[in-house]
């Protein structure tokens, strides 16, 4: 019994991290085909910006978190503005976005190291203390990250479903030419759909560091993460990546117990291998029709 | 060429292409209100590309587009549909993922024709009633018949004076197809201008008041469509028939 209510929490809490850290991702190469390469670097600049705010201006958590969101919404929309903007129209959109974004990336840690410096540092927006349930202690810390992500995914699915930004970008990702024709502003879709990802990985960001370490390269491993959930749920289901990043979030935390620790991300990556071979365009995807 | 003040659109000109490679060579055209002309001309000679440019889809290197005596050339397609160009493209470009319904909405996106959704609704679902009966249905699980309908109808939605059609007999049965040209004979008697791009020059004999004949980017006939037939030798060169 304590076991199990360990792993679940364990796992639910590295689940929700993924979650959060694949929806942005999933939003934004699903909706406008942008698969950002620098959302890690979203991630890292959402986590130092709670700690800038938190140490420099003294800010309470609630405003330090708001802060890092608006560093989040930000740099979605300056990579909007500054690299995707121009893009739009080139050949091969998607791969080059690819390449630009991997750049913005490199760009990002090297702004973070030069700013903060490569010494790991504690987040200090975060909620101490915790809560026995079934004898096993939870840290309110797993309780508020996984209220946080599912808040934050119910927020998104409500937005696609139910607002007109919503219905527009589901338009945009369904077919482009036929959202332009029917007077959706394809380019502002792209600057909504970047900004809100990027708030995401801001958040995901000050989650993350909340039980880590803060560190210029900390976005890497959640983006890995993130890409394996993408994999397995089929890249741009974001409803799939949502019970993959559950599920994924258990597999870890299972095998970490009961294998040891150093076997949890080559368990992920078997993983990955099997549902490349048995269904390549993920569990939760469609296979795709080409009709002529 | 009409040039009096009831000229709803207007084409001077107009070059375009997809990369080096030039599609339309001084393209000029022009439609009058209400009337219905009808593009004829070989495959892959442009046709399709002229549609695009209008609706904002391509945007043409040279030339001039006027849309109610307005310059529209180089605008984007957003703005474009917001002044009432409508158009209906090849292969339906649904929204495969969402409902009859929601296909149909996304046609009334603008806050303009959002206004008017309802009425809008219901004088399609009059128009069509398949498409009622399927609403809740998703695009993708419609027969091919149907998916045009739903095309049309979403190109409705958004409300306008000038309607773009684009080959809508393409790949329907005969049945079908009767049924797609009652419904644009029926659109044009609502008030609609429509320029409508078809292969087959006996569809539009009856329905059209002028044809153009476009061969290799640029217009090489002009007329009503049943003095076509006194001119065998343009179908036969152009159109193999």
């Amino acid at each position: 019994m304590n076991t199990a209510v360990q792993i679940l929490v364990s796992g639910l809490t590295l689940g929700a991290m993924y979650a959060i850290s694949t929806i942005g991702l999933s939003l934004a190469w699903g909706a406008v085909g942008v698969l950002n390469m620098a959302q890690g670097g979203f991630l890292v600049i959402g986590g130092y910006a709670a700690y800038a705010g938190a140490t420099y201006l003294g800010l309470s958590a609630p405003l330090a978190l708001a802060l890092s969101a608006l560093a989040g919404a930000a740099v979605g929309a300056a990579t909007y503005f500054f690299v995707i903007r121009f893009m739009l129209d080139c050949d091969n959109f998607e791969t080059n976005v690819i390449i630009a974004t991997v750049g913005l990336a490199l760009i990002f840690e090297n702004v973070i190291l030069q700013a903060f410096g490569a010494y790991p540092l504690r987040q200090p927006v975060r909620i101490e203390g915790g809560v026995n349930i079934a004898a096993t202690y939870v840290p309110y810390e797993s309780i508020a990250i996984l209220a946080a992500s599912v808040t934050a995914m119910m927020a998104v699915a409500w937005v696609l479903a139910r607002t007109r930004m919503g219905r527009a970008i589901r338009a945009v990702s369904q077919n482009r030419a036929a959202a332009l024709l029917m007077g959706v502003p394809v380019n502002t879709v792209y600057l909504q759909v970047l900004t809100i990802s990027g708030v995401l990985a801001a958040l995901s960001g000050v989650m993350l560091s909340t039980i880590t370490t803060l560190a210029p390269t900390m976005g890497y491993d959640p983006m890995l993460k993130a890409f394996i959930v993408c994999v397995v749920a089929g890249l741009g289901n974001m409803y799939g990546a949502l019970y993959a990043a559950f599920a994924l979030g258990i597999l870890e935390a299972s095998v970490q117990f009961f294998l040891g620790v150093r076997f949890g991300f080559p368990a992920m990556l078997l993983l990955i291998i099997l549902t490349l071979v048995w269904r390549p365009y993920g569990v939760f995807g469609r296979g795709v029709t080409q009709r002529f | 060429m009409r040039d009096d003040a009831s000229t709803v659109l207007e084409v001077r000109g107009l070059v375009a292409g997809y990369q080096d490679h030039e599609v339309l060579r001084g393209m000029s055209l022009a439609l009058g209100k209400g009337e219905l002309v009808t593009l004829i001309g070989p495959n892959g000679h442009g046709k399709t590309t002229l549609l695009r440019c209008i609706s904002g889809l391509v945007r043409p290197s040279g030339g001039e587009i006027r849309f109610g005596g307005e310059s529209i050339v180089g605008r984007r397609a957003n703005e474009i549909v917001a002044r009432g160009v409508v158009h209906i493209p090849q292969g339906d470009l649904l929204f495969p993922e969402m409902t009859v319904a929601d296909n149909l909405m996304m046609g009334a996106y603008l806050p303009s024709a959002n206004a008017a959704a309802e009425t809008r609704l219901k004088e399609v679902y009059e128009l069509l009633p398949a498409l009622q009966e399927r609403r809740f249905q998703i695009a993708s699980t419609l027969s091919g018949g149907e998916r045009r309908m739903l095309a049309i109808g979403r190109g409705l939605m958004s409300g306008g004076q000038l309607l773009l059609v684009d080959e809508p007999s393409l790949g329907l049965a005969p049945i079908a197809i009767e049924h797609v040209y009652s419904v644009i004979s029926s659109l044009r008697q609502r008030g609609w201008t429509i320029l409508l791009v078809e292969e087959n020059v006996n569809r539009i004999i009856d329905i059209a008041d002028r044809v153009y004949l476009l061969d290799a980017g640029r217009i090489v006939w002009e007329g009503a469509p049943h003095t076509l037939f006194d001119h065998q030798e343009l179908l036969e060169v152009y159109l193999g028939s």
